[in-house]
């Protein structure tokens, strides 16, 4: 819902906590405790098993990308750095992981609850960008096949207009998009030469 | 011999919230009274007042003033979350604790502070879903303008949605403003369902009478059709409201079951005479070791969730009839969800755990 931030349910939503120094990170745990969430922690490899879970805190003094079983930035759950040396190169760094919020080190007794709901904001906001870019991209490089599609059509002795009209309606019937309709169109004219089998 | 220990006590005797004020301190006096003539206790405290009159400037100052020059550890204190959280960093700098015993928005876990009444989940939630089922779900909002007022309001719209209503209204008084013609004009034009009135002290009781004058003109507003419903009102403001109190909910872990006539016996004051006996029997059992790592370890053998130092309490919807909160709704041991992030914990009517009390 826009404007709003609604408080997901985190009964039970695991977390792993990447760092160096458990004992560092024992407020941090608390916290994410007194949310619900149950903790686990890793140094220095992820476990495969991280790969389920729902947060992953990583640390961005002594963090490396091998750390992580995924290629940076491409994490499959929100991540968030927790942040010591704010030296420009660990904050690229951090930034280059995909965080999607940071929690400064030291971590006192708070904190940690808008990270994630920001953090699980900034991932969801990133997924469906990322998914609609993908889409976008493919119907852009469909854009010829498209184009040949209408042409094959009108070929028939439509207008080209009529001809598009014919093709959107096809692909209303066959219930799939108009490029999925124009790949079709044209995968059977060059198969068969005859429009007309796709029938 | 008994030892005797220091002990903070940092709440205001006047100011807009001196009613509730005084019934904390009321609480925490004969709390203190308690362990100090009881001869099975192996301490006695001596308190160390300080009086911020209700102004928001003066708790970080006193509180940093008791630890400065007493030798507390513990301070009992705050009304308001304004002030508590004015005060965390001075108890982050020293390692001392702060004892609020009052109910509170939540989305806040400190290690410093216990957390002795309820939460949104123990008070909001349930109150929120009582209402929805007994009155319908087009709520009007009001609140004084600070946090408690803020996030109450913010839950409830959110818990609204939720539940297919519509907010109708939403409107915010600054501490102590008693100028509320405009608001029950709005009231008066809009009809809601129920009022979620999170006004504290002099606006409250403004509020309180004007809206119970309206209910005389119009019968539409009367605690059978339209209630006024709330999540901090207890006896301790039963006094200051008299004859306009008939017909107000109000939700918490207690209620007097008999006529309480100068607001004593609220659930702030048994909760903030339980946390002295709490902290009496914590710090004979404690050792040598910090507060906060005995806690952790042996927290809940004295009621205190070690993980988000909370506690676990009952929730009752109750109404004033006749001058005493009766009980409508219980759900026994509702566990603490400061952040509302579990919903295994957010009581609701018709949920398995109901019992009703007639």
């Amino acid at each position: 819902m826009a404007g709003t931030l609604d408080i997901p349910n985190l009964d039970q939503a695991r977390a792993v906590i990447v760092h160096p120094a458990p004992d560092h990170v024992a407020a941090l745990m608390r916290q994410l405790n007194a949310i619900g969430l149950s903790v686990t922690h890793a140094w220095p490899d992820l476990p495969a098993s991280a790969i389920t879970a729902d947060f992953i805190f990583y640390d961005t003094d002594m963090g490396h990308d091998a750390q992580f079983p995924w290629a940076p930035g491409t994490a499959p759950m929100p991540m968030i750095a927790l942040v010591g040396t704010e030296a420009p190169g660990r904050i690229e760094w951090a930034a280059r992981m995909g965080a999607d919020a940071l929690l400064l080190k030291p971590v006192g007794s708070s904190g940690a609850f808008s990270a994630l709901l920001m953090a699980r904001h900034s991932f969801e906001l990133r997924r469906t960008l990322t998914s609609e870019i993908k889409q976008l991209r493919h119907r852009m490089s469909a854009r010829q096949t498209v184009v040949q599609a209408v042409a094959l059509l009108s070929a028939q002795g439509k207008s080209q207009d009529a001809a598009y009209d014919q093709l959107r309606q096809l692909a209303m019937a066959w219930r799939i998009t108009v490029e999925e309709a124009a790949t079709r169109i044209v995968e059977n004219a060059t198969d068969k030469g005859n429009l007309r089998d796709s029938n | 011999m008994k030892k005797t220990v220091d002990l903070g006590v940092l709440y205001s005797q006047s100011g807009t919230y001196d009613a509730i004020s005084r019934a904390v301190l009321r609480g925490t006096m004969a709390g203190i009274d308690a362990v100090n003539t009881s001869t099975d206790a192996q301490i006695s405290f001596r308190p160390v007042l300080r009086d911020p009159e209700g102004r928001i400037d003066r708790y970080a100052p006193l509180c940093a003033d008791i630890l400065a020059n007493s030798d507390a550890r513990h301070v009992i204190g705050c009304v308001t979350s304004s002030a508590r959280k004015e005060v965390i960093p001075i108890l982050d700098r020293t390692n001392a604790m702060l004892w609020y015993n009052l109910p509170f928005e939540g989305f806040e876990t400190s290690n410093r502070v216990i957390y002795s009444h309820a939460c949104a989940n123990q008070h909001l939630l349930p109150l929120l879903s009582w209402c929805f089922r007994n009155f319908g779900t087009t709520p009007y909002l009001v609140g004084s303008n600070y946090i408690w007022g803020w996030e109450t309001c913010r839950v409830a719209r959110m818990r609204t949605d939720e539940a297919s209503g519509r907010v109708l209204g939403e409107r915010y008084l600054p501490l102590g403003d008693e100028d509320i013609a405009t608001l029950i004009a709005e009231i008066e034009t809009l009809r809601p369902a129920f009022i979620l009135n999170s006004l504290v002290g002099a606006s409250s009781y403004a509020f309180l009478r004007a809206y119970a004058e309206l209910g005389r003109r119009d019968p539409h507003f009367t605690a059978d059709i339209c209630p006024v419903v709330s999540c901090n009102l207890t006896e301790a403001e039963l006094p200051q409201l008299g004859a306009d109190a008939e017909g107000l909910v109000s939700v918490g872990p207690h209620f007097c079951p008999s006529p309480s006539p100068r607001g004593r016996d609220s659930s702030f004051e048994i909760i903030s005479r339980q946390s002295v006996l709490t902290l009496a029997a914590m710090i004979t059992a404690q050792g040598d070791q910090p507060f906060e790592n005995f806690i952790a370890s042996h927290g809940a053998r004295f009621g205190i969730d070690p993980a988000t130092h909370h506690s676990t309490l009952s929730v009752k919807v109750a109404q004033v009839r006749g001058g005493v909160f009766e009980v409508l709704h219980h759900w026994p041991d509702i566990a603490p969800d400061p952040y509302l992030t579990r919903p295994s914990r957010h009581p609701d009517v018709g949920h398995p755990k109901l019992s009703v009390v007639s």
